[in-house]
């Protein structure tokens, strides 16, 4: 389990968090949820520690591996869609059981025909989908996703998404998965915190088990 | 139609002739072959240099000196900007130096340079001057616009370091770096011309220079500038290739 316990973040003089408490459940999904620029990806960044604290303490991190699927693909432009992947791994691994990870995750993706294709020559759905599985190839204990799915059109989000259900349940991991999209919130997650106001603070926590699916719709239409 | 196609075909030939049609008015214009020679016997002086051995020699000479020159411009210019372009106190240490090398007349840095090098060594270094503010400003701008979305991903995946440099800084960088190679290039060719002038090594194009403008050959003069621009566009094909 991941705990932040008092934590503060201040960007200039804009007091993004102030003893902010949030706790994340090991090898389930957790949804941030909440307008933009409200401080959902500031969460994440310092939960994966690409920003650092203020003030407080983080648990449950200490030497954890992180992979991130971001807005955008991020990927190499010069590096082929296999390369891109095998990028991350190459500190890990040795060449054989790099081949095999690498291979296998394409495959779960369903991106074997595009293998040696470079980024450009990708749909941006298909780059998103690369993103997915260096995510899921690194062997990382905790997974952060930061609206991964948006700026796809429904079909290409779909593929995305059952992509993402398909690697996940062969190999379940913490997911701390950031969205302001309540059918993606409801469809991916076991727990959903709502957040809002400034400094943010968790208005409202949903676990998805306890309720009814167009209830919980009704409670997150509303942020 | 078809006479465009052939016009097409041959414009660059076209233009050139019409210029050199220009120049050929130009010096029966003014008819004194010490101020503008004729294309004729600019052509003639050429093929004249063209069946002497020692041409050869210079020319080889001449290349070695502006390749010296725009390699260790080229090492040291990478090598340093790469560190100028990640560190911004390294940057504002090195900028007013450059800037300065940068501004100071060629002239000023060949006679400085003369003072402190055997003459072949001259042109090397001052081609090895002139050329390194280019690729240095070019490998800083590169490396700056490296994308930091790529660098926080691999932060993210704990790549090492070296790794980053070399799959992302690098690859960034390179349009830059091979833009900055070309013009530098161009300028080694003109630079070390201009060294050997002055510096008069034994066999160099800039001794001839130098020779034509003493016995009055300006003939001369120009079929060496000729053969200069040649094995500049020649060392500007060959470059492109390789950084293709």
């Amino acid at each position: 389990m991941i705990e932040l316990i008092n934590v503060s973040k201040k960007f200039n003089n804009l007091q993004i968090l102030k003893n902010f408490n949030m706790t994340i459940d090991d090898k389930k999904i957790t949804c941030l949820y909440g307008p933009s620029g409200i401080g959902k990806t500031t969460v994440a960044n310092l939960v994966s520690n690409i920003i650092s604290i203020d003030d407080g303490i983080i648990k449950g991190i200490e030497n954890s591996m992180f992979s991130y699927v971001f807005q955008e693909p991020r990927l190499l432009e010069w590096y082929s869609v296999y390369d891109n992947i095998d990028f991350v791994l190459k500190d890990i691994y040795d060449s054989n059981t790099r081949q095999k990870k690498v291979n296998n995750y394409i495959d779960m993706v369903e991106l074997r025909d595009y293998k040696s294709y470079k980024p450009k020559e990708l749909s941006g759905g298909m780059a998103q989908r690369v993103s997915l599985a260096r995510a899921f190839a690194y062997p990382s204990d905790i997974l952060i996703m930061d609206e991964p799915f948006k700026g796809l059109d429904n079909k290409l989000k779909n593929e995305m998404i059952s992509s993402f259900l398909k690697l996940w349940s062969e190999e379940k991991r913490t997911v701390l998965f950031i969205t302001h999209d309540i059918d993606e919130a409801v469809l991916l997650s076991d727990t959903i915190l709502i957040l809002n106001n400034r400094p943010v603070e968790i208005v409202k926590k949903i676990e998805k088990n306890n309720y009814e699916i167009k209830d919980i719709k009704k409670m997150l239409i509303n942020y | 139609m078809k006479i465009s196609i052939i016009l097409n075909k041959y414009k660059k030939f076209l233009i050139i002739l019409f210029w050199v049609l220009i120049w050929e008015i130009f010096s029966l214009i003014i008819n004194r072959e010490i101020y503008l020679p004729s294309p004729i016997s600019t052509f003639k002086a050429l093929y004249k240099l063209l069946y002497i051995k020692e041409t050869y020699i210079t020319i080889i000479f001449s290349s070695y000196r502006t390749i010296v020159g725009f390699l260790l411009s080229c090492v040291v210019g990478i090598v340093l900007g790469y560190f100028c372009g990640i560190s911004r106190s390294l940057y504002d240490l090195f900028y007013p130096l450059i800037n300065i090398i940068r501004t100071v007349p060629v002239m000023s840095i060949i006679i400085l340079a003369l003072m402190w090098f055997k003459d072949s060594n001259v042109p090397i270094f001052v081609a090895f001057l002139m050329c390194f503010p280019i690729i240095w400003t070019n490998t800083v701008e590169g490396i700056r616009n490296t994308d930091v979305k790529l660098l926080q991903m691999c932060k993210i995946y704990n790549i090492k370091k070296i790794r980053v440099i070399k799959s992302i800084y690098f690859y960034s960088s390179l349009p830059y770096i091979k833009a900055g190679t070309i013009s530098a290039l161009g300028i080694g060719w003109k630079v070390t011309s201009a060294a050997e002038v002055l510096s008069l090594p034994k066999y160099s194009i800039g001794r001839f220079l130098y020779d034509s403008k003493v016995y009055l050959e300006i003939p001369d003069l120009f079929a060496w500038t000729i053969i200069i621009i040649a094995l500049s566009f020649l060392f500007e094909k060959v470059l492109k290739l390789i950084l293709n």
